[in-house]
């Protein structure tokens, strides 16, 4: 979600295969660099697959042009992944979130083959997204500053994986402005 | 100079090219399909036969006291919520109680004509009705609807004159008498922890605690569980509910966030 100069990206901390919960830590949110982040939905190994393909193309950018990627170009990155495994693809959904030029907050969310979309206000993934986009539509104002942010992008997280059997058991949220990164976990209900 | 092009390499193989240069990369994984006609048919076999019948735990349980029923509150369609406070503890009468999982109308339903019909064995016989013959009563009418699609998987908890009683009875017209029985999707889960602390001599509070706990470790595990963890009990005088604790608190009491030691601490930044 979108703030002022700043953005919010939040996940769930559940790892389940269908019914039954493997993991109440799983880490769904990875850093690319200190202006870019990336959420991943959907099947875990994928997940951590990607994540890693991704890093490894990061770091040859880092090396090729001695800077880190903008959040445009890295969305493209992930679109371009995501096709080449058109027919066999991963089953994630990636939501990525960045400062860009003049710390301008970017976000944007992607199916499984690669499609972006872009967003100025919100944008969500997972097996509880229709909850998601209800609570957000409701509950998003523009331009909130980062405390607030994290107010409503809680809110919003919680009361969402509350109506799905296979999110939740905690959350996880990173607030970023062109400052500082805050982490905080969620204490959500555990069932 | 040969470009080094691993990072970028297609999953789709090359066809039909000996290119030496290409071959290495090549060379996709690829995984043996099924010898069916109907492939998507088989699929959707495949998906059912893994998916669980009934998303919900109840338990239940004699001992010295009595009987301690157990449930949680959850309706779940799939993977969507559709209610947290659903009463699945039903009440057939002061004596006896049904506890619900499978499909809920078809539980409240047959849970009340099985009630009328206990209503009506008293007036007919001036004698309240055995857990054995309301439990036969009730088995004997699913058994009659077998194969048509009713979902019903409940346990009849009652005391009558030869003390506690317990059954579960099931919609394929299955009937088995029991000192414990926990049904559901949350089932296993709540075994493993009323299994590993059942005593028979345990005091009333022992038991609900028990019966809460199991509720409990089932809903965290389980995903179609959750909710209250309602506790009934039953005794000489009749069934008496104890407690209905939502589970969110219960995980918190159970196990609450101790502070643990700041590994990294984060400064503000001034003047960036």
């Amino acid at each position: 979600m979108v703030g002022k100069n700043c953005f919010a990206i939040a996940s769930d901390r559940r790892l389940g295969v269908q019914l039954q919960t493997i993991a109440t830590d799983f880490q769904r949110i990875s850093k690319i660099h200190d202006r870019v982040f990336l959420g991943l939905s959907g099947l875990g190994t994928d997940a951590q697959t990607l994540y890693q393909r991704l890093v490894f193309r990061h770091k040859l950018y880092q090396l090729r042009e001695e800077r880190d990627m903008k959040p445009e170009t890295f969305a493209n990155l992930v679109s371009a992944l995501l096709y080449e495994k058109r027919f066999g693809p991963y089953f994630c959904q990636p939501v990525i979130a960045g400062l860009g030029d003049e710390d301008k907050p970017f976000i944007c969310t992607m199916d499984s083959i690669g499609a972006k979309e872009l967003a100025k206000d919100f944008v969500v993934a997972g097996t509880a997204s229709e909850f998601l986009y209800g609570a957000c539509e409701s509950m998003f104002k523009e331009d909130m500053e980062p405390e607030e942010l994290f107010e409503t992008v809680s809110q919003a997280l919680l009361s969402s994986v509350d109506r799905d059997c296979l999110s939740g058991w905690g959350g996880h949220v990173y607030v970023v402005t062109p400052t500082e990164v805050k982490e905080r976990i969620l204490k959500g209900r555990m069932d | 100079m040969k470009l080094d092009t691993t990072g970028m390499e297609s999953a789709a193989p090359v066809w039909g090219s000996h290119n030496e240069l290409v071959d290495e990369f090549s060379a996709a994984p690829s995984f043996e399909l099924p010898n069916t006609t109907d492939f998507d048919g088989f699929q959707k076999e495949a998906i059912q036969m893994v998916k669980p019948a009934k998303g919900t735990t109840t338990l239940a349980f004699i001992f010295k006291e009595g009987v301690m029923v157990a449930a949680d509150s959850r309706a779940s369609m799939g993977g969507y919520i559709s209610s947290q406070s659903v009463k699945k503890i039903i009440e057939i009468n002061p004596y006896m109680l049904g506890t619900m999982a499978g499909g809920a109308a078809d539980c409240q339903f047959w849970h009340r004509n099985l009630g009328t019909k206990c209503r009506l064995h008293e007036l007919a016989n001036k004698r309240r009705i055995s857990v054995t013959g309301a439990s036969k009563l009730f088995a004997n009418i699913l058994y009659s609807y077998r194969g048509i699609g009713l979902s019903v998987g409940t346990m009849i908890a009652g005391w009558d004159e030869t003390g506690p009683g317990l059954y579960y009875v099931d919609n394929e017209g299955g009937r088995l008498k029991g000192m414990r029985f926990s049904v559901g999707s949350g089932s296993p889960y709540a075994y493993g922890v009323l299994d590993n602390g059942y005593r028979y001599d345990m005091s009333v509070e022992e038991a609900a605690e028990l019966a809460r706990r199991a509720i409990y470790h089932a809903t965290f595990r389980d995903g179609a569980s959750g909710g209250v963890a309602s506790v009934y009990y039953v005794g000489p005088n009749g069934w008496k509910k104890l407690s209905g604790d939502d589970v969110g608190e219960l995980h918190y009491r159970y196990y609450p966030v101790m502070p643990s030691t700041v590994e990294q601490e984060m400064v503000e930044v001034t003047g960036a």
